[in-house]
């Protein structure tokens, strides 16, 4: 670009930006366009990119195309591909999209709009983007190496495996979050399960044409898929109005919760190509067409934004998440504004192919950038819904009830004035037969995508089809990633069973795999049939226990660049990667402090366990448990909580002090100390 | 786009229009399958010719399977 279109070109970028930020801000009483709140979001994302990432790219990390990257050094035609920036770009952003963005930023839909759009972008620009940036640098310059290996070469052995244990608990509480966000969703609705449960065979057809009838040939499968998957939707109202087999597809959350469990069993031990792989593809081909989908529905119908700015909620007694505005915003937004997760991708399959150096601009930071812009679009879609329709589907049913009039009656009282007549109007619109008691994200966003899209494309009698397709591209990708993170975690299980006794490390062992299959979802199996079955348990709590983990994550993501850069000698610029690493530090132990030692029992873990066995000690059974049995429940989770938590702050605080003891080190060495593979100059036209 | 044309390969530069837009469109449909992570034969059989001529080369059916266990039995976690 010239000088002068750019010195005309970025003022107009940066008052454009204003001005929407100023309407969304600053209006009062009427409701304010959902268009304003995605065009601040894109002109903070173009600032950024242009500035800020520039800045890292040449100064802090000084990239060099000369240098040979590890997809040249190694190229093998498999893993290690020299691969086009905007290709690679599209890569990464498919690979780290998930359902993270998707949950947190409803959540936290109940503390208005701007808090949340807020944190989203402050938090990308500062901390998540330069994260995933300087994550993939460090492990590009690594041979793409994972991020436990790079804790273990650069801090040492123990910070090394104290990494891992990190991860693998995140891992479980993940899996076990996600499940029970499927578990919220499906749990009797008929023609949500039919379409759910026909994704199966559908995706084992595909496993069999692409290994098979026609080796290789993944477009020609996914093409039949996505319309047998069209397919089941549109049946699937037959289904569910079908006395019979509505009752067949009508579970409880009990067994939905068995049935995922056995899933995820024989769903891991399948040969990969048999399912997990067609289901990958399927649902990465769904996910960028919806995510696509919804950007153009939101543009096109400029819905507006019945979500106030600010609710009272933010004082810490709200219905979907207990815990005031700081710490627990900031914790519950992960996926969006900056993600541990990403530290994993970033050090997986995209360093290895990268083709220069200066492509991990794009494809770290800008890949991040697109990504919080999902975040953005979640909290749109959740945020044009009527309040009170959100509070409805996401407040417990210990707070609100199970019938429509009582869950009108107490909403309205919060100040959401809402009538049980739009709430049953609203599940028959979806054609489902409740929306009570729908919490964790995804059906929120269902109804916000099914109004948007409705709008944009059939109008109301379309929206019972759109509601459905967004449930089913989501537990779509959920389940592929319970498929995936169950595999994960019985290898990284393996790997430290074979510490205690090595056979047990033996991937090719049969008793052995079946050991830590179990193993593996025994644990997220455990934490998931809780949720369902703890009157006071639930996303309210796991996702709060992922957000400290995955935040925590990225603090110590953060604090292996930030060592990086002080091993480099470009301590001058530690500030990048130390700011965000503070306030991932500073609100994470807080929120886990918090969630451990809060004297409020809808904050506190142990204040609800004590509270709830002290009550067991005199005989007395306190709502919404029903039985001395259940209130033991409620303790012994609570205990349990508290103890995951606390896993996770010692971690951190641990990893603080070899990072801080490191970094000292280095800072009295004259010479650069991080070990990177050694230099070596692109010989002239290779890779052209 | 054709940035990963070996040099082997570039050296049968499209003259034609049809050429241009065939190679255009193997371009695009190599880029797709980066983009979803799906095994490209045509690449593997591309960098194989440039750098390990005579070499045995995998069939269409034994490259995919290779390449999709690989990828799924990598010890990376994936997203949330």
């Amino acid at each position: 670009m010239n000088k002068t279109a750019s010195v005309v070109l970025w003022p107009a970028v940066a008052i454009v930006g204003a001005i929407s930020f100023g309407l969304l801000a600053l209006n009062r009483g009427e409701n304010v366009s959902a268009v304003w709140l995605v065009t601040a979001a894109l002109s903070v994302y173009l600032i950024a990119y242009r500035f800020y990432s520039k800045f890292i790219a040449e100064k802090v990390l000084q990239l060099d195309d000369a240098r040979v990257t590890p997809a040249h050094r190694h190229n093998d035609g498999m893993d290690y591909v020299p691969t086009n920036k905007v290709v690679l770009f599209g890569h990464h952003f498919a690979a780290i999209a998930g359902a993270g963005p998707l949950v947190g930023p409803v959540l936290a839909a109940q503390m208005g709009y701007l808090p949340g759009t807020l944190w989203i972008l402050v938090g990308v620009v500062v901390a998540g983007a330069v994260q995933d940036f300087i994550v993939l640098f460090v492990s590009m310059r690594r041979d793409g190496r994972s991020l436990g290996e790079m804790i273990k070469i650069e801090l040492g052995p123990i910070p090394g495996s104290l990494a891992l244990v990190g991860v693998l608990a995140i891992m479980i509480i993940i899996l076990a979050v996600l499940s029970l966000i499927v578990v919220k969703a499906l749990t009797g609705s008929p023609w949500g399960l039919f379409t759910i449960a026909a994704t199966i065979p559908i995706a084992l057809l595909m496993g069999i044409y692409m290994r098979i009838i026609r080796p290789g040939h993944v477009g020609e499968a996914s093409i039949f898929g996505v319309v047998l998957l069209l397919a089941s939707i549109i049946f699937g109202r037959t289904v569910a109005e079908d006395p019979t087999w509505s009752v067949i597809f009508s579970l409880t959350g009990t067994q939905l919760a068995w049935a995922l469990i056995i899933y995820g069993a024989i769903a891991a031990s399948l040969p990969v190509w048999l399912m997990l792989a067609p289901r990958d593809y399927l649902s990465t081909f769904l996910k960028i067409g919806t995510i696509v989908a919804l950007a153009l529905g939101i543009y096109f119908v400029a819905p507006k934004l019945a979500m106030p700015q600010l609710t009272r909620f933010i004082d810490g007694s709200g219905p979907v998440f207990s815990g005031t505005l700081f710490p627990f915003l900031f914790i519950t937004i992960a996926c969006g504004s900056v993600s541990g997760f990403h530290a994993l991708i970033s050090s997986g399959t995209s360093p290895k192919m990268v083709e220069k150096e200066s492509h991990t601009r794009l494809i770290g930071f800008g890949g991040m950038l697109a990504e919080s812009f999902v975040a953005i679009m979640a909290l749109t879609a959740a945020c044009v819904l009527d309040p009170g329709v959100y509070f409805a589907m996401n407040a417990p049913a210990a707070v609100v009830g199970t019938t429509a009039e009582n869950a009108a009656k107490v909403i309205s009282s919060w100040g959401f004035v809402i009538t049980p007549e739009l709430i049953t109007q609203t599940a028959t619109d979806i054609g489902e037969t409740t929306i009570l008691a729908r919490a964790g994200g995804a059906p929120t966003l269902a109804v916000g995508m099914a109004q948007i899209l409705g709008q944009a494309l059939g109008g109301k009698t379309m929206e019972a089809f759109w509601y459905h397709f967004a449930i089913l591209f989501e537990a779509l990708f959920i389940l592929t990633t319970i498929d995936a993170g169950t595999r994960i975690g019985r290898f990284m299980i393996q790997d430290m069973l074979g510490h205690v006794y090595k056979p047990l490390g033996n991937t090719e062992f049969l008793p052995a795999n079946v050991l830590a299959t179990v193993l593996c979802v025994g644990l997220w199996g455990y934490f998931l049939y809780q949720g369902v079955v703890d009157p006071l348990g639930g996303i309210n709590t796991l996702w709060q226990l992922f957000g400290v983990g995955n935040q925590m994550l990225a603090g110590i993501a953060l604090l292996l660049c930030t060592t990086v850069l002080v091993k480099m000698k470009r301590e001058r610029y530690v500030w990048v990667t130390l700011v965000p690493t503070a306030w991932l530090l500073i609100t994470t132990l807080t929120a886990g402090l918090q969630k451990i030692f809060s004297s409020d029992p809808r904050v506190g873990f142990i204040a609800l366990a004590e509270r709830f066995s002290t009550a067991v000690a005199q005989g007395k059974v306190l709502a919404p448990a029903k039985s001395i049995e259940e209130m033991q429940r409620v303790a012994f989770n609570n205990y349990l909580d508290a103890g995951v938590c606390a896993v996770f702050v010692v971690l951190v605080l641990a990893m603080c002090v070899y990072a801080l003891k490191i970094s000292l080190q280095a800072l009295k060495q004259a010479q650069p100390t991080a070990v990177e593979t050694p230099y070596m100059a692109e010989p002239k036209g290779a890779g052209a | 786009m054709n940035e990963r044309v070996e040099p082997a390969g570039a050296a049968s530069a499209p003259e034609t229009r049809r050429a241009r837009l065939l190679e255009r469109a193997r371009a695009l449909r190599q880029a797709y399958l980066q983009v979803f992570g799906i095994p490209d034969y045509a690449g593997y059989v591309a960098h194989m010719a440039v750098r390990h001529p005579g070499e045995k080369v995998l069939s269409q059916r034994e490259f995919f399977a290779c390449a999709i266990d690989r990828k799924y039995s990598m010890k990376g976690p994936r997203c949330c």
